[in-house]
């Protein structure tokens, strides 16, 4: 009967398995000397389907042939990216350049853990548009180079409108509506691909209503979910929402709402441009059937409001590459090269003298007219805890779409939104 | 099955007073003192790694749960003690109660269910002839055999509301209402799915080692029973299951166990979705600690679940070490 007190080691055993939670200590590292880059390879973290394949070639030849060291680049997905990214900037080899969210920037230059990037803001930041910038500066310094700007745009099947009998494209918010009516009607496409958690639309539609999810109370910040404006720009959503049958409690990456677009018998969806390359990687056979135009708003002088995502670049405090590290961002940041992705992806470039390479751009004259209204999330440090999973405001927007009344909806995230807010840093 | 026998003079402790006489006297000390420590030296590959890959993660856990821990901390690298602040804040709210609770009786139900019909499958095992059994055997190992993430992903393409294998099946049978139906926008069918998972990833578990035991079963037995008139009911009750039992107990309590700590199935399903209702206590810790960043929290409530599968386990520890006792 040994063999049971065998089982009960091993049953112990298991139990300890239960845990396993990690985190090393050790020293950050140092940094490489000017010369000598030849044999080194710089990381460079993307995100996914934000850089081209053609501009990354193009920056790796340009590094290459001026510094003679390689660069690697690693896409990565949005969906969890903070729990990765901070593990990775704890560790001895950071990804030494990384793209970054501007909502979640702040947070993450309070940590400590991007490199201080004053010098080449002097030097090759000068023109960088000012409004842009603000994110990546936390308490006057600066931690991060702005890249690029974008805003949502509604993208539809060409061929299905037509077929629904629609010659125009809508210019206000309830043209836009009849129109999706009418497809529902004439044609067995589904009018629009909205699933329940697209939150960066939610968060367009609140700032189309002139009003932050947050708000600030006896120096706090708070849950802003109860403001009667929120609760209107809820109630577009579903009114819209109702009018797919994509999932309530999902959102727009799980399924990929541009695959699900490109099977073709979709109408709408409110994505970014750039997502069309995703529709067609699915069905080549989609491109020329896919047209963009700007998300209208409530009249027709003034585009819905759209929430005005970017990305920074940032260097990894801890990468033993600095030096090699802001090469990089010379040139992917250089006019050549910030030019060339504004070009492919349609995307606001940091500076207004390259604007000029969005013209003749469908995407980019799609978003243009709404990016003056746009706005963000607000830029303070205790907004990242915000965003991860489970995201209260994700949760807010499927109890609302589930029938609740979006009073109910607020109160029932409220606690765990304000704490959140009130984390300990 | 336990034989109950009067306690014989044990051998070893014999064994070891003799050496102990030995060592005291001027006989060869070194060869006694050598083969004394053959049993340690051979109980150290085990131990060492044990140590090294349990215990380690276990006490960095417990030191974690006395930590401050969040994203500053964990890129500076520096630790910040903070007491018991983790372990008040988390025993304080209502969520880690709730969490515990339906922990509990998520353990509770799955276990039922895989033992019941692991048990069947099991003894339907021991009755099919060759070729039958043999084919079940593989659909069993290969059920056991499936990596837990691909199997979640399986269940969640087969579950998914608009291009699912399921709603597409029930539609075609008539259910015209679950062509859409959103399997995981409520606790009940969430949960529903993940024990279904887990349920038939546990199976060929429980059934191989039942099977297994009905094996060591002898045949006399059987013929002895059937003799003294007992019929199928009958020598099932007698002689099947007292040889079962021992076998019954120790699945069951490795499976609580692995149940209790089925973290992925029910993180890949749902992520302890809708609205964090069917978060059970590995999915807590890691969506306290590690999605929300708060490290030291999420260790803390670690460090909790483990006391709580040591309580829930502490009558089959109990009963497993008082045999081992009584057999001395």
């Amino acid at each position: 009967m040994k063999r049971k007190l065998i089982s009960a080691i091993g049953v112990a055993g298991m139990m300890i398995s239960l845990a396993a939670c990690g985190g090393d200590n050790g020293d950050g590292g140092g940094k490489a000397g000017a010369d000598g880059y030849a044999g080194q390879t710089l990381t460079v973290w993307v995100m996914d389907g934000s850089s081209p394949d053609q501009w990354q070639k193009d920056v790796a030849a340009a590094f290459e042939k001026k510094t003679k060291a390689k660069v690697k680049f690693q896409v990565q997905q949005w969906n969890g990216i903070q729990q990765k990214l901070t593990t990775a900037l704890s560790e001895d080899n950071p990804p030494d350049v990384f793209e970054i969210g501007n909502t979640q920037t702040p947070a993450y230059a309070k940590t400590g853990g991007l490199a201080d990037l004053g010098d080449l803001k002097t030097e090759i930041g000068g023109e960088w548009t000012s409004s842009l910038n603000e994110s990546s500066i936390f308490e006057g310094k600066q931690y991060a180079a702005p890249w690029y700007f974008a805003n949502r745009v509604v993208l539809y099947n060409k061929k299905i409108w037509a077929d629904a009998g629609i010659k125009d494209t809508p210019k206000t918010r309830d043209e836009f509506y009849a129109d999706l009516k009418q497809i529902g009607d004439k044609t067995d496409a589904e009018p629009l691909y909205l699933p329940g958690q697209n939150w960066y639309h939610f968060v367009g539609l609140t700032i189309g209503e002139g009003v932050q999810l947050v708000k600030q109370q006896d120096g706090k910040y708070v849950s802003n979910l109860a403001d009667p404006k929120v609760a209107s720009a809820m109630q577009t959503y579903k009114k819209f929402q109702a009018l797919s049958k994509a999932p309530k409690d999902k959102d727009e990456a799980t399924p990929q709402q541009a695959e699900v677009f490109g099977k073709g018998n979709v109408g709408a969806f409110i994505g970014m441009g750039w997502e069309a390359g995703i529709a067609i990687k699915a069905n080549p056979k989609i491109e020329k059937e896919i047209g963009y135009f700007t998300i209208p708003g409530a009249t027709a002088d003034k585009p819905e409001g759209v929430f005005l995502g970017g990305s920074n670049l940032s260097v990894a405090a801890g990468s033993k590459k600095q030096a090699l590290a802001k090469e990089f961002l010379r040139i992917a940041l250089s006019d050549k090269y910030e030019g060339e992705l504004a070009k492919i992806n349609g995307v606001i470039p940091n500076k207004e003298s390259l604007q000029s390479n969005l013209q003749g751009n469908a995407v980019a004259e799609a978003a243009a007219p709404a990016a003056a209204g746009g706005g963000t999330t607000p830029l303070i440090p205790e907004w990242a805890a915000v965003e991860n999973a489970p995201n209260p405001v994700k949760t807010y927007m499927t109890a609302v779409l589930n029938g609740k009344s979006p009073a109910a909806a607020a109160k029932q995230v409220e606690a765990e939104l304000n704490k959140r807010l009130a984390q300990q840093q | 099955m336990t034989v109950q026998i009067e306690r014989p003079p044990s051998g070893p402790v014999g064994v070891a007073n003799k050496h102990r006489r030995g060592s005291a006297g001027a006989g060869p000390r070194g060869a006694s003192r050598a083969r004394g420590l053959v049993p340690y030296l051979l109980l150290l590959p085990a131990c060492a790694v044990t140590v090294l890959l349990l215990g380690w993660p276990l006490v960095k856990d417990v030191l974690l749960s006395f930590q401050n821990l969040n994203m500053a901390q964990l890129i500076q690298r520096v630790t910040e003690w903070n007491g018991i602040d983790n372990y008040t804040q988390v025993l304080t709210g209502a969520d880690f109660w709730r969490v515990t609770l339906r922990s509990i009786l998520f353990t509770a139900v799955n276990v039922v269910v895989i033992m019941v019909i692991g048990t069947l499958v099991g003894l339907l095992l021991a009755r099919l002839g060759k070729r039958m059994r043999f084919t079940l055997m593989i659909g069993l190992v290969l059920a056991w055999a499936m990596p837990v993430v691909a199997a979640s992903t399986v269940y969640q393409w087969l579950f998914a509301q608009r291009f699912g294998v399921v709603n597409w099946v029930l539609a075609k049978l008539g259910w015209e209402s679950m062509a859409d139906y959103s399997w995981t926008s409520s606790q009940m069918s969430t949960f529903f799915v993940v024990t279904l998972l887990i349920v038939w990833m546990s199976i060929p578990f429980v059934a191989i080692n039942l099977y297994a035991a009905t094996t060591t079963i002898p045949a006399e037995l059987y013929e002895a029973a059937a003799l003294d008139g007992a019929g199928g009911w009958k020598s099932f009750t007698t002689v099947t299951l007292p040889f079962l039992r021992p076998f019954l107990y120790a699945t069951t309590f490795l499976e609580i166990i692995w149940v209790f700590k089925a973290f992925v199935q029910v993180f890949t399903i749902n992520g302890g979705g809708p609205d964090r209702l069917t978060e059970i206590l590995p999915v807590y810790a890691y969506i306290e600690g590690v999605g929300n960043q708060h490290y030291g929290m999420g260790a803390a409530i670690a460090v909790l679940t483990i006391l709580i599968m040591l309580g829930l386990t502490a009558y089959y520890l109990r009963i497993v070490l008082k045999q081992e006792e009584d057999e001395l």
